[in-house]
C-alpha cells in the first residue's frame, strides 16, 4: 500500500521525538514542571461558563480554584500563555511548509457530518477524562511519563490500552 | 545556573508567563513537524497502519527523562524540587477512569488536546468541533461535582514516582523505561508488518 499523501512532508518521527524532548527537557529546566494544554482548556470553559452564570462558576467545587479572591483572571496562567504559543508554534510550521488547508480529517469514505458528530462526541469525553486524570497527553503522559510519575503511567497505558480497544468500533471514522 | 530557575526564584512570574509563549511556539512547531496537525496521523496507531505517535511519543519522553537524570546528576538540575513540590500527584482510580474516558475521546474525537490546537492552526474544522466538545465536556464535570467530587480526589497517593513505588534508584528505573521503550519501537515495527485492518 502506497502512503497517503497526509502522512508525506513530516519530520523522521523519532527525530521529532528527540525535538519534542529537547523542548520538555528545556521546559523542566526552566519551569520545574513540564508541558501541558487540558488545563488551559478548563480554564476557557471556566471563563465561557462564567459568562452565563457567573455566581454558579465561582462557588462551583471544580471551578471556583480558578475564581479564588485576590487571584488573577483565569486566563491569565503560564499554561494558557504556553497553549497561546502553541497555536502560534503550529501556524509558523503550517505556513513554512505550504499546509494550511481548510478540510477535515477522516476516513475517505466516512461522510464530513458524521465524521463532526464523532468529534463534538469525543471532546465531550475526552474532555471530562483529563479532569479526572489531572492533565492529557501533554501533561500526564509527556511530562509525568518523562518524570516517571506513577499516576502518569497509569493514565498513559488506560489511555491506549482502552483506545486500541475502542478503535474497532469506529474503524470506519479512519479507514 | 541551578534548575529549576522558576522554583529557585531565577526568574520571576512575569518573565515565566513570556517564556510560556515562546515555549509554547517551540512545541506547537515540533507537534506540527511531527505530523499532529492532522487527526489521521494520531489516530492512524490505533490500526497499525504508521506508529508515528508511539516513535514520537515514547523518543520524547525517554530524551527528556535521560537529559534530567543526567542534569540532577551533574548538579545542574535539582531534582528533590520537583519530588517536594512540583511532580504531579498521583490520584490513582481517578487518574484510571481519566484515562478511559480520555482514550475513548482520543480515537473517537481523532485529537488530544494540545494536538487540536495545532490542528485548528493547520485548518482542521473537525479539531475545533473537538475543542468545543472539550468546553462542553469540562462544563459537564463541573457541574457533576457534587456527584463525583469525592471520587475525584480519592486513592490520592501523593507525588511518587515508579523508583519509590518499585524501590529501585532513578537511574536504574530511567534505564529500565529506556528499554521499554526500544522494545516498544521493536513491537511498533511489527504492527505495521501485521496491519490487521488494511488486509
Amino acid at each position: 500500500m502506497n502512503a497517503p499523501d497526509y502522512t508525506k512532508g513530516y519530520w523522521n518521527p523519532f527525530l521529532a521525538g528527540i525535538a519534542l524532548g529537547l523542548v520538555l527537557l528545556l521546559t523542566f529546566y526552566i519551569m520545574g514542571t513540564g508541558l501541558g494544554a487540558s488545563g488551559a482548556v478548563a480554564r476557557t470553559a471556566a471563563v465561557v461558563a462564567h459568562v452565563a452564570a457567573p455566581q454558579a462558576v465561582e462557588h462551583n467545587l471544580y471551578f471556583n480554584g480558578f475564581y479564588k479572591s485576590g487571584a488573577n483572571y483565569p486566563l491569565i496562567d503560564w499554561m494558557v500563555f504556553e497553549v497561546i504559543g502553541v497555536f502560534f508554534g503550529g501556524l509558523i510550521g503550517v505556513i513554512t511548509a505550504k499546509r494550511f488547508k481548510l478540510s477535515v480529517g477522516k476516513g475517505a469514505t466516512f461522510s464530513v457530518s458524521a465524521r463532526l458528530a464523532l468529534a463534538f462526541i469525543g471532546g465531550i469525553l475526552g474532555g471530562i477524562g483529563t479532569r479526572f486524570a489531572m492533565g492529557c497527553t501533554s501533561g500526564q503522559a509527556l511530562s509525568g511519563g518523562a518524570t516517571m510519575v506513577v499516576g502518569s503511567w497509569v493514565f498513559m497505558m488506560t489511555v491506549f490500552a482502552t483506545a486500541f480497544v475502542a478503535a474497532y468500533f469506529v474503524r470506519k471514522e479512519w479507514q | 545556573m541551578t534548575g529549576p530557575l522558576y522554583l529557585n526564584e531565577v526568574i520571576s512570574v512575569h518573565t515565566s508567563l513570556f517564556l510560556a509563549i515562546g515555549i509554547g511556539v517551540l512545541f506547537g512547531f515540533v507537534l506540527e513537524r511531527a505530523g499532529f496537525g492532522d487527526s489521521r496521523n494520531l489516530t492512524s496507531i490505533f490500526y497499525f497502519r504508521d506508529m508515528r505517535v508511539l516513535r514520537v511519543m515514547f523518543s520524547a519522553l525517554v530524551t527528556a527523562m535521560l537529559g534530567l537524570v543526567m542534569l540532577n546528576r551533574l548538579g545542574l538540575f535539582d531534582y528533590s524540587l520537583l519530588l517536594d513540590y512540583s511532580l504531579l500527584k498521583t490520584y490513582f482510580w481517578p487518574q484510571l477512569v481519566g484515562g478511559v474516558l480520555f482514550g475513548l475521546g482520543f480515537v473517537v474525537g481523532g485529537y488530544c488536546p494540545g494536538t487540536a490546537v495545532v490542528g485548528v492552526a493547520s485548518g482542521k474544522i473537525d479539531s475545533i468541533v473537538f475543542l468545543i466538545g472539550m468546553i462542553v465536556g469540562i462544563d459537564i464535570f463541573a457541574l457533576g461535582m457534587p456527584l463525583w467530587g469525592a471520587f475525584y480526589k480519592s486513592s490520592d497517593m501523593g507525588r511518587i514516582t515508579l523508583w519509590q513505588y518499585f524501590g529501585t534508584s532513578m537511574e536504574t528505573m530511567a534505564e529500565i523505561v529506556t528499554i521499554a521503550a526500544l522494545g516498544a519501537f521493536v513491537m511498533a515495527w511489527l504492527a505495521e508488518k501485521w496491519a490487521p485492518y488494511d488486509k
